[in-house]
């Protein structure tokens, strides 16, 4: 038993000073609060009245609130593009009660190393707007490096410019319903046959992401017919550590045949 | 065969609605009053004696009513097996030891105001050890010079080999002929060393008891339990406490596949409620389940067998090593099982020797789990079995045809390999394998995909891999059932059962089996079970007994009532007994065209004249265990570059004699298959070092969902057992037994590797690939 | 702390400790057709409707739903009236022993609610935070598949 205080904020004023006191943390879907321990939390602010369930479209760029959940991203996209690969990505994340409950802005903020989330967002360039402290908006990347822009502060929306992408996500994992060990995320563009832009995340590594720039830059300009896959998984540059039923050098063995995988079928595509 | 109005039909399950619409209620569901609530302290280490131990400080924790460790209470040696007595596994345990023999081990107990201060008082309770070095190998643990986990105390109620000096629970031996003239005669052998892991039940309900006095001052025990007479008689025996003082009540069951097979948590709160004269209750957390309740056995299997160029084999070698764990429980009869219920599957071996030893390590409690024994033996036997076929240049399915057990056939291993004493010789009466072979094969289109290496996208192979099994139905000349009936003023029935349903549907089927002798609706059986004061005696739900020992102990009570019904209705209607037989809710003459219904008998008999009640008991015990039979087709494909196996499609065709009712025949065959796969790929305990279960969660002990799912498909292959009254046998273990050497053999078909430890994670077969 | 909660139809005052799942606090409240099977958000026994949408009850702290709709197994039918949805489970043998089942029948029912005509993979997917020991599953997709097809029927 611990005596938590609990705060409902009506409007994003109030948070600057709820999130100043001592051990007092957002909370938005509750999940990730409830694995860990509690024994530092004192007070938990309820986000639930913030209206920050929403996905628009604002200057080019699709904005989704902290509060969105992954079930209401999925339902969203899936309307408008269901190929979108935060559609592919969120479908297999967790389980179905639990895309209920986890919000985007709760996985940003928390980023498990077995995160469905993450990869796509880092593909695709995303910024979070923050509240209190270290108000503004950020690259996601950013975001996730630097400790202190998380001080006192939180998620209200994370945003990405809206382009059209062909996607590609592969997530290896135990069983169907099990945390990813690995993700890949690809993101591609092609303009006249020739590759224009491609993106490379793989959430999971030792480092718990890894951008494949090496690769990304050696496939950028070359038309579809250049692009050579073969062997660019055996000489892929990333480093794991070994996890439950699957060791280090499994799993960088593994990464290069889906990313392989990857590349061919979203290059076929 | 008889025209049957119920049995062999899908009636729904009576509970299932009750259980859709949650008004059924399970152990934890019963309110009580005034309870207090038990926490476990759990030891860290894997093996120490317990040098001191201090409760002061939870005892003065505002909330905390009682502490229980090996200074308050009673040093009663006894099994936590829930066997009849006396029990064939060792007395080796006690509620709290001055020793702990692995990590999860029982130090105290809390019982406090609340299950939160009980949790918090744990921590305020100061143990100090002198750890011992822990034995987590097998080898190892029987080393003459490896520590002893159990003294001398410990025992066998029954003459059976036991050498806790050498950390040995139990040892088997058989032998027939001479294995090295068998050897010598053999064209080739095969020897190979097979392991199984240890696994969880993982029953969705975790276990839990509850105990409180009625007004009588009685104590009444409400529990997850296979067994409740088992429970009574244990807790009756490790208290102290009068067996007359204590109602043992099964509600509903979650699940329980074994794991509840096992007397653990009923004398503690029946400890905490007699002493503080409260109510008391536990329930365990999935952590606690994991670690600190039952496993299947770790078993390795060394199997070598010599055979001729055709392939007949002339020699088998099988020799098992168990891993017990810290306690004896179900050690010798597991054991026993591998050799019993899988070496008569060939029973034309003329040199054959099984041995085993079930070994003592600082390792979680082996148990009863669904396929006992059976499933780690049929791991290597199925294998063995591929490879001699394929050398001898045999069509697997007609190898296995031509050399299983068949109708009017025995074995010398029925005899010779019981339950803690020799077996029980029996004639095969009924076996229909061979049309089990052909029906499966035909349904995953076994000659079109065997042994083609097709190849589909992304690099897989496909392959083909079959199993075949027998089980048994009940322990002969061991296992007692009963059940009573009464007649109802409107000529429905009470049926009184000791049989424990627990969510096989046996409530069901002995309704169905009683409303057929006694050719009345279903809705006319009124079925109460599984409680120790108002329901006769049953041994309980385990070794597949029921159908085939409650259901003949059923329908000889019904015919009692029957014999008890055709009386008063002679009287009734003054003719001879003769003339008289049921129709439906009846007596009728057919002759005479005269009728009486069982409203107006029971209303007579009860009111009337020659006033009686009707009703009857009786009780069965079988003489003999019909196996039922099963073949298990696995299509799996290979991903060459990962290793990773996705099982497509699995076919079980069974023979389970008279199926009483189909659709929960598949369903006893589809829960035990999904098991038996997510088992062979993923399910595991890993531990670290010292010994400590590394992934005591579900999310992290990966169980198959739904999601998961191969294509199944389940064919029942009908057959009559002559020795039970509908011609039944058992079903609930058998099926699985086959998905982890069929998905093996599936491999082997596809990449040409061998898999001899399960689970078969992506990573193992690629590095075979490999190698 | 207090809060109320509409639940199945009522609106009831509910006091509870401020870290306390929304599990516990219902079925310390009698609420014990919500099933606990793991406390840790994989089995989903403890599935609840919160505000019409599916969520693990050990997964939700009971302060953050104050004032919300709360719909269990319950609220959907009883033996005397049951919902389409735990008729088809009992009809196609889904349930055995029966501990998952709330959590299943829930699941299923919040499935047909957005999706009346749901494909194989589609119901497989809606249920993959259930787990199941007994039936192997194969049963409730069945049971699943009956009941879109009636509630279809029935308009
Ligand atoms: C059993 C289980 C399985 C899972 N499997 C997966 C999976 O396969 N794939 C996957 O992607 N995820 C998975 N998750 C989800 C993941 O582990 C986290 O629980 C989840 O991402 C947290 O989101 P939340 O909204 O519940 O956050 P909370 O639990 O509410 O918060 C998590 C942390 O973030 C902080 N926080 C919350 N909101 C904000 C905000 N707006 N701004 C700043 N900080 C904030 C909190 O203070 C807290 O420190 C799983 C979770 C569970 C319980
Ligand atoms: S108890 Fe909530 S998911 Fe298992
Ligand atoms: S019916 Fe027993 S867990 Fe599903």
């Amino acid at each position: 038993m611990r005596e938590i205080r609990w705060y409902y904020p009506e409007n994003l004023k109030q948070l600057p000073d709820l999130l100043k006191r001592e051990g007092v943390i957002p909370h938005g879907g509750g999940t990730g609060i409830l694995r860990g321990s509690l024994n530092h939390i004192e007070g938990l602010i309820d986000l639930g009245n913030l209206q920050l369930r929403y996905v628009r479209y604002r200057n080019g760029k699709i904005e989704v609130g902290a509060g969105t959940t992954y079930a209401d991203l999925i339902e969203h996209l899936s309307g408008t593009d269901p190929d979108h690969i935060l559609v592919k990505a969120l479908k297999a994340a967790a389980s179905t009660p639990l895309r209920n409950r986890i919000t985007v802005g709760g996985s940003a903020a928390f980023f498990p190393v077995w995160s469905d989330l993450m990869g796509p967002l880092l593909a695709l360039d995303a910024e979070v707007t923050l509240t209190g402290e270290k108000g503004g908006s950020y690259s996601l990347s950013d975001y996730t490096k630097n400790g202190e822009l998380r001080k006192m502060s939180l998620i209200t929306s994370v945003q990405w410019k809206n382009k059209s992408w062909t996607s590609f996500y592969h997530r290896e994992s135990r069983t169907k319903v099990d945390y990813p060990v690995f993700s890949i995320s690809i993101l591609l563009k092609v303009r006249k046959d020739t590759i224009e832009d491609i993106k490379i995340i793989i959430v999971g590594t030792a480092r718990r992401f890894t951008q494949c720039l090496q690769i990304e830059e050696s496939l950028k300009s070359l038309t579809l017919d250049q692009a050579r896959i073969e062997g660019i998984g055996s000489k892929l540059d990333v480093q794991f550590t070994g996890r439950r039923n699957f060791s280090a050098e499994y799993l960088k063995h593994c990464v290069g045949i889906q990313l392989e995988r990857g590349l061919k079928a979203i290059l076929r595509s | 065969m008889a025209e049957y109005i119920h049995v062999g039909k899908s009636v729904t399950k009576i509970d299932s609605l009750g259980l859709a619409a949650g008004m059924e209620k399970f152990t934890d569901d019963f309110p009580t009053e005034d309870t207090l609530h038990c926490a476990i302290l759990y030891s860290p280490h894997a093996h120490a004696d317990i040098m001191d131990l201090d409760t002061k400080a939870a005892l003065e924790m505002e909330g905390v009513v009682d502490v229980l460790h090996f200074k308050n209470v009673s040093r009663v040696l006894h099994t936590t097996a829930g066997q009849g007595y006396p029990e064939p596994s060792p007395y080796d345990t006690v509620l709290f030891d001055r020793k702990v023999r692995f990590i999860g081990d029982r130090i105290a107990l809390v019982a406090a105001e609340s299950r939160e201060i009980a949790v918090e008082a744990l921590k305020k309770i100061s143990v100090e050890y002198k750890v011992l070095e822990p034995l987590f190998d097998i080898e190892k643990a029987m080393n003459p010079s490896a520590p002893r986990i159990h003294g001398d105390e410990e025992h066998v109620e029954i003459p059976v080999a036991y050498r806790p000096e050498v950390n040995l629970a139990a040892e088997v031996e058989i032998a027939f002929g001479d294995l090295e003239e068998g050897f010598s005669e053999a064209d080739f052998t095969e020897e190979h060393t097979y392991t199984m892991q240890a696994a969880s039940h993982c029953a969705i309900e975790p276990h839990a008891a509850l105990a409180f006095f009625d007004a009588r001052g009685r104590l009444v025990i409400i529990t997850t339990t296979q067994v409740p007479f088992h429970v009574r008689r244990i807790v009756s025996r490790v208290l102290d406490i009068p067996l007359h003082s204590i109602r043992v009540i099964k509600p509903r069951i979650g699940g329980g596949f074994g794991g509840k097979q096992e007397v653990i948590l009923e004398p503690l709160v029946a400890l905490v409620a007699w002493r503080n004269k409260r109510a008391s209750r536990i329930v365990l957390s999935r952590r606690e389940v994991f670690v600190s309740s039952r496993t299947r056995h770790a078993m390795r299997i060394r199997l070598k067998t010599g055979a001729r160029e055709d392939g007949s084999i002339t020699a088998l070698e099988m020799d098992a090593l168990m891993n017990a764990g810290a306690y004896g429980t179900h050690a010798l009869t597991v054991l026993s099982n591998t050799g019993s219920k899988v070496l008569p599957l060939f029973n034309k071996i003329d040199h054959l020797t099984f041995t085993g030893k079930s070994v003592y390590t600082n390792l979680p409690i082996g148990g009863a789990y669904r396929g006992y024994g059976a499933t780690q033996g049929y791991f290597a036997f199925n294998q063995q079995i591929d490879m001699i076929a394929r050398r001898a240049g045999q069509d697997l399915l007609e190898y296995c045809k031509r050399w299983h057990i068949q109708e009017g056939e025995t074995s010398d291993v029925f005899r010779a390999l019981g339950e803690g004493k020799k077996g029980v010789s029996q004639t095969i009466k009924s076996c229909r394998l061979s049309e089990c072979i052909d029906r499966g094969a035909a349904a995953i289109d076994w000659y079109e995909k065997r042994g083609k290496q097709l190849k589909s996208g992304n690099d897989r192979v496909k392959g083909m891999g079959l199993a075949i099994a027998m089980q048994g139905s009940g322990i002969p000349q061991v296992d007692m059932a009963s059940a009573s009936m009464k007649m109802n003023d409107d000529g429905s029935f009470n049926l009184l059962i000791g049989a424990t349903d627990i969510g096989t549907g046996s409530d069901t089927i002995l309704a169905q089996i009683a409303a057929e002798v006694l050719c009345i609706p279903m809705e006319k059986i009124i079925v109460l079970s599984s409680d120790t004061d108002t329901t006769p005696f049953d041994t309980g739900a385990y070794a597949s007994s029921t159908t085939y020992i409650s259901g003949s102990a059923v329908e000889k009570c019904a015919r009692n009532i029957k014999a008890r019904i055709i009386t008063a209705a002679s009287q009734i209607l003054g003719l001879e007994e003769e003339d008289l037989s049921l129709d439906m809710e009846k007596v009728t003459a057919p002759k005479s065209g005269q009728q009486v219904t069982y409203e107006q008998i029971a209303l007579s008999t009860l009111y009337s004249r020659d006033q009686l009640q009707i009703q009857a008991q009786a009780s069965y015990v079988s003489q003999e265990s019909p196996p039922p039979f099963i073949a298990q087709f696995a299509e799996v494909d290979v991903d060459e570059k990962t290793g990773r196996i996705y099982v497509v499609k699995f076919i079980s065709a069974v023979d389970c004699g008279q199926p009483i009712n189909p659709v929960l025949v598949e369903g006893q065959v589809e829960g035990a298959v999904v098991n038996g796969i997510s088992y062979a790929l993923w399910e595991d305990y890993i531990y670290n070092s010292s010994g400590k279960m590394l992934n005591p969660r579900f999310w992290d002990y990966k169980i198959y969902t739904a999601l998961d799912l191969p294509e199944m498909k389940t064919i029942v292959v009908g057959s009559f057992e002559e020795t039970h009254p509908f011609g039944a046998k058992s079903v609930a273990e058998i099926a699985i037994n086959g998905p982890a050497p069929a998905i093996a053999n599936a491999v082997y078909d596809a990449v040409g590797v061998r898999m001899f430890d399960t689970p078969f994670t992506p990573e193992k077969v690629w590095r075979k690939m490999r190698s | 702390m207090e809060a109320v909660f509409r639940i199945n139809g009522k609106e009831k005052t509910f006091s509870f400790d401020s870290d306390a799942t929304l599990l516990a606090v219902l079925r310390d409240s009698g609420y014990t057709e919500i099933k606990e099977g793991c406390r840790e958000g994989a089995c989903g026994a403890c599935v609840v409707l919160l505000d019409g949408l599916l969520i693990n009850s050990c997964q939700v702290f009971a302060a953050s739903a104050a004032g919300k709709e709360i719909i269990t197994v319950r609220g959907l039918g009883d033996v005397h009236s049951p919902h389409p949805v735990q008729s088809a489970f009992v009809d196609s043998g889904a349930v055995q022993c029966g501990y998952c089942t709330p959590g299943m029948v829930l699941a299923a029912y919040s499935l047909l609610q957005k999706n009346p005509d749901p494909d194989d993979s589609e119901i497989k997917r809606a249920l993959d935070g259930n787990l199941c020991r007994c039936t192997g599953y194969v049963k409730i997709v069945e049971a699943v598949r009956l009941a879109a097809g009636r509630m279809q029927g029935n308009g």
